[in-house]
Parts: C-alpha cells; sequence; structure tokens
C-alpha cells in the first residue's frame, strides 16, 4: 500500500499516536498527516475504529451517574449555615484592624 | 490598611510618573476590590449558579474513586464545601470544573483514602500481575468487530466493575480522559503529575481495562469459547 510509505505518517506512527489523534492532542500538522493517513489506510482507519468506538463506550457505559437528591439539599443547606457562621467569626476578630476582608465592608464615609 | 484609604496610595506608593500608568493600577484595585467585595450571599449565589450544576459528573468521578455509595457522598460533601470556602482564591473564567475535580482529587488522596470505610482491597482482591499481564497482552488491534458487539452488549455495571479493578493511578487518569473528556493538560494539573505521566497512565490503563472487558465479555458468553485464548484450567 502506498500509504504506508508516506514518510509523514506511517502505518507504524498510526498506531503509535491513534490515542493522541482521537484525544485531539496532536498539533494541526500531525493531525493533517495522521487524517491523510486514515483516510487512505483501510487497515489503520479501522483500527482507529475501534479505538473512538472503545472510548465512546466507557463514556456512555461509565457516565452519567445522578448524586442523590437529597445529597444536593444536604449541601445546599451545609452551605448557607457556613455563610452565616462565617460572618459572626469575622465580626468576632481583627484586634489591630486586620479585619480588611470583613463583608460588610467600611465605607469611606466613616473617616 | 483599614482607615488610610485616602493616604495609603499617596503614602505607600511612588509617584506616579504617567497618569496613564496610574489609571491602570486604579482600574486593576477596582476590578480586585469587586471581587474582595462581593457580598456573601453574593458569593454563595455564583457558587449555586456555577459549581453546582457540576455536583452529577463530581458524584461520578467520587463514585469511581471511592467504590461505595456511601463514600462517594461524603467525599463530594467534603469537597464542595472545600471548594466554597475556597471560591474566593478561584480566578473567575477559567476552567471551574477542573478545578473542583482538582479539589476533589486532592481530598480524596490526602486523607479521605486513609479514613475510608471500606478498606483498600486486599491483595486477595488485587488482580494478580498474571492476570494483567494477560490483560495487557490483548491489544486493541486484536479486538474485532464480534468482541465489539459483544462489549455494547455489556451492563453498565460490568464495565464499571472493570474499570474499578484498575489501580488507582490508571482508574482516574481513565476516567478523565475518556469518560469526562479532559484534555492531558488538565488531567496533569488535576493529579498533579507531569504530562508524560499522564500519557503512559493513560495508556496503560487503557490496554488493561479493554483486555479486562474483552474478558468479562467471554465470561458472559458474548464472546464464543473458541475465541477464548487462554484456557483456564
Amino acid at each position: 500500500m502506498s500509504c504506508c510509505e508516506d514518510p509523514r505518517a506511517s502505518c507504524e506512527d498510526v498506531l503509535a499516536e491513534v490515542w493522541l489523534f482521537l484525544d485531539n492532542e496532536c498539533d494541526q500538522e500531525r493531525r493533517a498527516a495522521l487524517r491523510k493517513h486514515l483516510d487512505e489506510c483501510n487497515s489503520c482507519l479501522e483500527h482507529y475504529g475501534i479505538e473512538e468506538h472503545l472510548k465512546e463506550l466507557l463514556h456512555r457505559k461509565c457516565g452519567g451517574e445522578h448524586a442523590p437528591a437529597e445529597l444536593h439539599d444536604r449541601l445546599r443547606s451545609s452551605i448557607r449555615e457556613n455563610v452565616l457562621r462565617q460572618a459572626e467569626v469575622t465580626v468576632e476578630d481583627g484586634p489591630e484592624g486586620a479585619s480588611v476582608e470583613v463583608r460588610s465592608r467600611p465605607s469611606s464615609s466613616t473617616e | 490598611m483599614p482607615g488610610t484609604n485616602g493616604q495609603a496610595s499617596t503614602a505607600e506608593n511612588e509617584q506616579p510618573a504617567e497618569t496613564g500608568e496610574q489609571q491602570q493600577r486604579d482600574e486593576a484595585t477596582r476590578a480586585e476590590e469587586s471581587e474582595a467585595t462581593e457580598t456573601a450571599e453574593q458569593r454563595v449565589a455564583r457558587f449555586e449558579r456555577d459549581a453546582m450544576p457540576l455536583l452529577d459528573q463530581l458524584y461520578g468521578a467520587a463514585l469511581r474513586m471511592t467504590r461505595n455509595a456511601a463514600d462517594a457522598e461524603d467525599l463530594v460533601q467534603e469537597t464542595y464545601l472545600k471548594a466554597y470556602s475556597a471560591f474566593k482564591s478561584y480566578t473567575r473564567g477559567t476552567n471551574l470544573k477542573a478545578w473542583l475535580y482538582r479539589i476533589l482529587t486532592n481530598t480524596y488522596i490526602n486523607g479521605y483514602r486513609k479514613r475510608q470505610r471500606q478498606p483498600q482491597q486486599q491483595p486477595t482482591d488485587e488482580i494478580a500481575d498474571w492476570q494483567l499481564a494477560q490483560a495487557e497482552s490483548h491489544t486493541s488491534s486484536g479486538l474485532r468487530s464480534a468482541e465489539l458487539e459483544a462489549l455494547d452488549r455489556l451492563p453498565d455495571t460490568d464495565v464499571k466493575y472493570a474499570l474499578q479493578q484498575l489501580a488507582e493511578e490508571f482508574r482516574m487518569v481513565v476516567y478523565l480522559a475518556d469518560v469526562e473528556g479532559f484534555a492531558y493538560k488538565e488531567i496533569a494539573e488535576i493529579m498533579d503529575t507531569p504530562i508524560g505521566t499522564v500519557m503512559s497512565r493513560l495508556h496503560r490503563g487503557r490496554r488493561q481495562l479493554r483486555g479486562m472487558l474483552t474478558d468479562v465479555a467471554r465470561d458472559r458468553g458474548f464472546l464464543r469459547s473458541e475465541e477464548r485464548e487462554v484456557s483456564t484450567p
């Protein structure tokens, strides 16, 4: 096959770089060279197809989990609680005036 | 410096040589201020708007890390509370999802794992080296379309189970790359490893995983027995 003699991307190169290609991690020039090889070489294209299929399969079968609604609610209220607690804390400390980050910011009118 | 707002700028900064420079500085300060003066209420609202929608995904990753639902919930909760308290330091406009994943991974590795309810798998549970070697020997080029079809027919739980069998560092990289679609650079940041490490782990992880999946498909009878390469005693 003439494609296999392509010095820029041989079948061996394609096998070695198929994941980089699949993961979209090659630079544009390299990508174009590999793409050209895939377009012309059936066995490499088939190999690539399998890799692509497997990646998609993992995404389909291992993704799409749903956190329990209860966790969502619990988080929401913990965060709200935290805010209240933090507000109290920041009012408390700040002995030498280091409390620059106080929520209710001191307006310049106090001077 | 409280109470010295007006004077501080003249006392501490050199005299502005150019007004343009001064102006730039003022704008920068103002931008910082607007982030710093965000009220707690505003921050909660921003957090709920931007971070909470990613909960399902983070939970999914936590499930793959901890391998059980109760621990995954705890891990995600801890992650979100940490994320909220660090939310001020999160630079807006940067990748929030990667930022959250990084906190999740850190929380898991730097503490959570140690006090996990379910102990790390016992040596007997771990896949023996020979199994790994066997799994790795099935390279993807050995996969044929019949095998792919068989894998497609596997129930989700089987595929998840196979993923869970991978050693942690491989499992997470494969999960982040294939299930979540993160770029190598993002994975490197999330896992705090060099990109080269990400690539080699991904490589080994994928090879092991597909070997295991092929074995599962055979065990489930989705692949005919004559296709079995290694006979079991």
